[in-house]
This record gives structure tokens, C-alpha cells and sequence, in this order.
């Protein structure tokens, strides 16, 4: 009996321990419960606050408007402000800009598609309206190139407004010969790191005795062109019967005929819609050479010039028919 | 794979975009590409085919497509459209004789379907030559104007000093956003 006895008091025990576990635990629960209720309805009003302030259409464009205005009266500020500065102003204004426009970005899960794309317009007028601010206050240098009679050219003229676009004629860059005939024509090194074209050209023989960063060449007939090591790209179309002694990064040439090309290219050269042109290594020299080299930055060293692409001839296996190297005994010299 | 690997390449595949570029030959798209992927831009061929780098950027992953420009080129230019984000429209600005090519080659792309709903970058690149049109003159010579169907914006920008490249891709970037992605 006492086992059993011993039994029924362990279970009684037992029982009364668990009854009291029960009751603890729920109460235990019940406290948690009412917390983590409280707690939600905490985050939830919190959370309301939070998005009724921000993502709430009305208050998106206070804060856009009132930004935006900010900036333009940065932008109106400008006017009145010393040249050295400006620069920086409008990096902090394009920095505001920048800022405006992700605050869009991030706005656009909540906001209107009407209103998105009328806030990006808005948008995008202001920048235009930078733009022009900083073209209008920051003018671009402009450089003319004038015969050389007329002695010192550039210092003067670089001072100068632009001169507002007339006809097509102004249209054309302005280091430039265009529609010459019969003539010799000369640019010496003002024309360094600007960019140079040529156009309806017929027998002329052209020199350029620097380093031009780019030049275009248009419309040539029985011409020859020399010109110094250009750091940038060469590109040249529709000439005829002419010959090209030109140094250069990258060089182009389409609807080109019967055109002799002595060059110094560093990349490929290409020809497009060309036939019957020639290829030789470059030998022009003249007084500079040296210098205009360094000043290009052109590898004297690596010339591609009897390596032409033909975008016209893909095939690999077969020489392209359009363009050949000129033999060496046929080779001229250029002084 | 488990629920967490399929969201994280939801996630993935949301912030990629696909920005395709194009213009005229000599425009300086691959110099503009290789510079804003800090390569070294003096040994550049003209494009014979095309170009694509992925590049990250502000948590972007973007796939560029460079194509090439010559004229014998161009026909091919369609077999790139599809699901294009951005449509990056690279312009010599020193190049003033073919600015009018430039005109209709870009209008041409714009009445394309499968590049409709594609937001519009133009570059207005070479700004380092003295020569080069300013971006408002080329704003006028491409009659931007007159483009309603797509967002666009015009940038003035130069590959060789590496000048506003940064704030046109930030802008096509920003503009693709807001139009595709939920932001988080």
C-alpha cells in the first residue's frame, strides 16, 4: 500500500504541480499576448504616422516644390555671381538636381501615374533650364582660325561671345578650308588640340603643321593633304584622285576613290564603300614633327598601316579587291 | 532551391538593365563605354560588330550593348532592339556636315516598335573639341523637340575627359527605374 499510497501522492503531486505550471504558463502567455498586441498596435500607429507624412501625394509635392524652388532660386542667384565661382555653384546645383531626382525616383511606388509623368517634366524642363543657365553664363571657348596674314589670331577671338548660328556656312568648324581651287594652304600649330575640316577641295594641296584632335575631310578632288600626328580620329569621305599623307588614332574612310593613303595609324584603319586605294607607310616630316609627336601622345611605335579593315569585304580567307599597298619602289617622299 | 534563392534571383534579374547604343560612325560610343569602364581608350579600332560589357553601378546591373555605326552596319542595328531599357544615341558634335544623317537615322529608330517603350539618352559627345555644336545647337539639329513618344534627355558629355557621363547614365538610369522597378 505505502507503494501505492507513495503512487497516489507523487500523482497528486504531480497534479497539483502541473495545475499550478498550467496556470503560469497561460498567465505567462496572456502577458505576452497583450504585449506583443500592444506592441503591434504601437508599430501600427507609428507606421500610419510615418506613411501618411511621407507617402501621401500632398505632402510629396511640398516637399518637391519646395525643393525645386530652392533650386531655381540657386539657379536665379547665379546671375549675380563672380565668374570663379561659377563653376562650383553649378556643381552644387546639378549635386541638388541629382538629389531632386532620386527623391522622384523613390516617390514613384506611391505616386499617381498622372502626376509621375507631370513631375517628370517638371523635371526635366529644370534641367534644360540649368543647361541654358550654364551656357548662357558659362560660355564655351571658341576658337577661329584666320588666314595667317593677320598674325596673332586666337587670344582675341577667344574672348568673344559666341556669334549666333547664321547659315550652313557658319555651320562648319572653324579651323577649315572649304571651297578652294587650285590653291596651296597652310595651318601651322594653332590649330593643337582643336579640331580641323576640309570640304569641296579641288587640286589644292593642303598642310597642317600641328596636332589636331579630330579632323573631317569632305568632298576632295586632286588634292594632296599633309598633316602632323592627330591625336584623335581621321575621317574622311567621298574624295577623288587625291593623295593623304596623315598621322592618326583611328582612321575612316568611305565612297573614296582612286586615293593614294601614306599613314601612321594606331588602331585599324577602314574603308567603307572605296575602291581602288593604296596604303603606305607615313613619311612626312617637317620642322615640329618630333614635338607634335609628344604632344599627340601617339606610339610612334605601333602602325597598322598595311592592315585595313574593308566593311565591305567580311571575308577573312580572301584579300579584300577594293584596297592594295602601294609597292615600295612607287612609294613617294613628302617634304 | 529554396524560397530565399528563387527571391534573391527575382531580385537579380529586377535591377538589370539592358541599354543599347548607337549612332553614327565616329561618334565615340566604345570610347564612351570602355571610359566609364575605366579602360584604356587610345588603342581603340573601330567597331567591326559589336561591343557588350556588364557593368555595375549604384546596385544597377547594367548590360550595354555597343554596336557598331559604318553604314554597311547599320542594317543590323534591329537584331539588337529587343527588350531594350535605354536607348543611349551617341553624336559627334565636331561632325557638323552629317548632322542631317544623324536626324533620320535617329527618328528612324524612334517609330521602332520593339524600342518603344525605351527611355531616350542622347550624348552630345566630343565637347572637349573647340569645334563641337554645343547640346542645345544639337538639340535643334536632331529636332528633339519633336520626339513625344519617349523620354528623352539630351546631355552634353566628352569619352576623352570622361565630362558628364556619369550624370547621363545616372539619369537613364534613374528614368528606367521609376517606370520599372518597385523601389524598395
Amino acid at each position: 500500500m505505502a507503494n501505492a499510497d507513495g503512487a497516489v501522492f507523487v500523482t497528486k503531486e504531480n497534479i497539483c504541480d502541473s495545475e499550478f505550471t498550467k496556470q503560469f504558463i497561460a498567465d505567462k502567455l496572456q502577458k505576452r499576448e497583450d504585449e506583443r498586441l500592444a506592441h503591434v498596435q504601437k508599430r501600427k500607429e507609428e507606421k500610419s504616422a510615418v506613411s501618411a507624412a511621407q507617402e501621401n501625394t500632398k505632402s510629396f509635392y511640398e516637399q518637391f516644390s519646395k525643393e525645386k524652388n530652392d533650386l531655381e532660386n540657386e539657379l536665379s542667384l547665379c546671375d549675380s555671381l563672380d565668374k570663379n565661382k561659377l563653376v562650383d555653384k553649378f556643381d552644387e546645383i546639378s549635386v541638388m538636381y541629382q538629389k531632386l531626382q532620386r527623391f522622384v525616383t523613390e516617390s514613384t511606388m506611391f505616386l499617381p501615374a498622372y502626376d509621375l509623368q507631370q513631375t517628370q517634366e517638371n523635371l526635366s524642363k529644370l534641367q534644360t533650364s540649368i543647361q541654358e543657365k550654364r551656357n548662357e553664363l558659362i560660355p564655351k571657348k571658341k576658337f577661329a582660325f584666320k588666314s595667317k596674314k593677320k598674325g596673332t589670331v586666337s587670344e582675341k577671338v577667344e574672348e568673344k561671345p559666341k556669334p549666333v548660328l547664321e547659315d550652313e556656312d557658319v555651320l562648319l568648324a572653324d579651323c577649315k578650308f572649304s571651297d578652294r581651287n587650285g590653291e596651296q594652304l597652310v595651318m601651322d600649330s594653332t590649330i593643337n588640340k582643336k579640331d580641323v575640316a576640309l570640304t569641296c577641295l579641288d587640286s589644292c594641296i593642303v598642310k597642317l603643321h600641328g596636332t589636331p584632335s579630330a579632323v573631317h575631310i569632305n568632298k576632295l578632288s586632286n588634292c594632296t593633304i599633309l598633316s602632323g600626328p592627330v591625336s584623335g580620329s581621321i575621317f574622311i569621305r567621298e574624295c577623288k584622285n587625291c593623295t593623304f599623307v596623315v598621322a592618326c588614332q583611328q582612321l575612316r574612310i568611305h565612297t573614296t576613290t582612286d586615293t593614294k593613303f601614306y599613314i601612321h595609324v594606331t588602331s585599324r584603319a577602314i574603308i567603307e564603300d572605296c575602291s581602288t586605294v593604296s596604303f603606305g607607310p607615313y613619311n612626312w616630316t617637317y620642322d615640329d614633327i618630333e614635338k607634335h609627336y609628344e604632344m599627340s601622345g601617339l606610339d610612334k611605335r605601333r602602325n597598322s598601316w598595311d592592315d585595313i579593315d574593308d566593311f565591305n569585304w567580311l571575308a577573312a580567307d580572301k584579300h579584300s579587291p577594293n584596297w592594295s599597298l602601294i609597292p615600295e619602289d612607287d612609294r613617294k617622299k613628302f617634304t | 532551391m529554396g524560397l530565399l534563392t528563387i527571391l534573391k534571383k527575382m531580385k537579380q534579374k529586377e535591377k538589370e538593365v539592358r541599354l543599347l547604343m548607337l549612332g553614327l560612325d565616329n561618334a565615340g560610343k566604345t570610347t564612351i563605354l570602355k571610359k566609364f569602364n575605366g579602360e584604356d581608350i587610345d588603342k581603340i579600332s573601330p567597331t567591326l560588330g559589336f561591343n557588350i560589357k556588364t557593368l555595375e553601378h549604384r546596385g544597377f546591373k547594367l548590360n550595354v550593348w555597343d554596336v557598331g555605326g559604318q553604314k554597311s552596319l547599320r542594317s543590323y542595328w534591329r537584331n539588337y532592339f529587343e527588350s531594350t531599357d535605354g536607348l543611349i544615341w551617341v553624336v559627334d558634335s565636331a561632325d557638323r556636315m552629317r548632322l542631317q544623317d544623324c536626324k533620320r537615322e535617329l527618328h528612324a529608330l524612334l517609330v521602332e516598335e520593339r524600342l518603344a517603350g525605351a527611355t531616350l539618352l542622347v550624348f552630345a559627345n566630343k565637347q572637349d573639341l573647340p569645334g563641337a555644336l554645343p547640346a542645345a545647337d544639337i538639340k535643334k539639329g536632331l529636332d528633339l523637340d519633336e520626339i513625344t513618344t519617349h523620354h528623352w534627355l539630351i546631355q552634353g558629355c566628352s569619352a576623352v575627359t570622361g565630362e558628364n557621363l556619369l550624370q547621363g547614365i545616372d539619369w537613364i538610369i534613374d528614368d528606367i527605374a521609376s517606370r520599372v522597378f518597385t523601389m524598395d
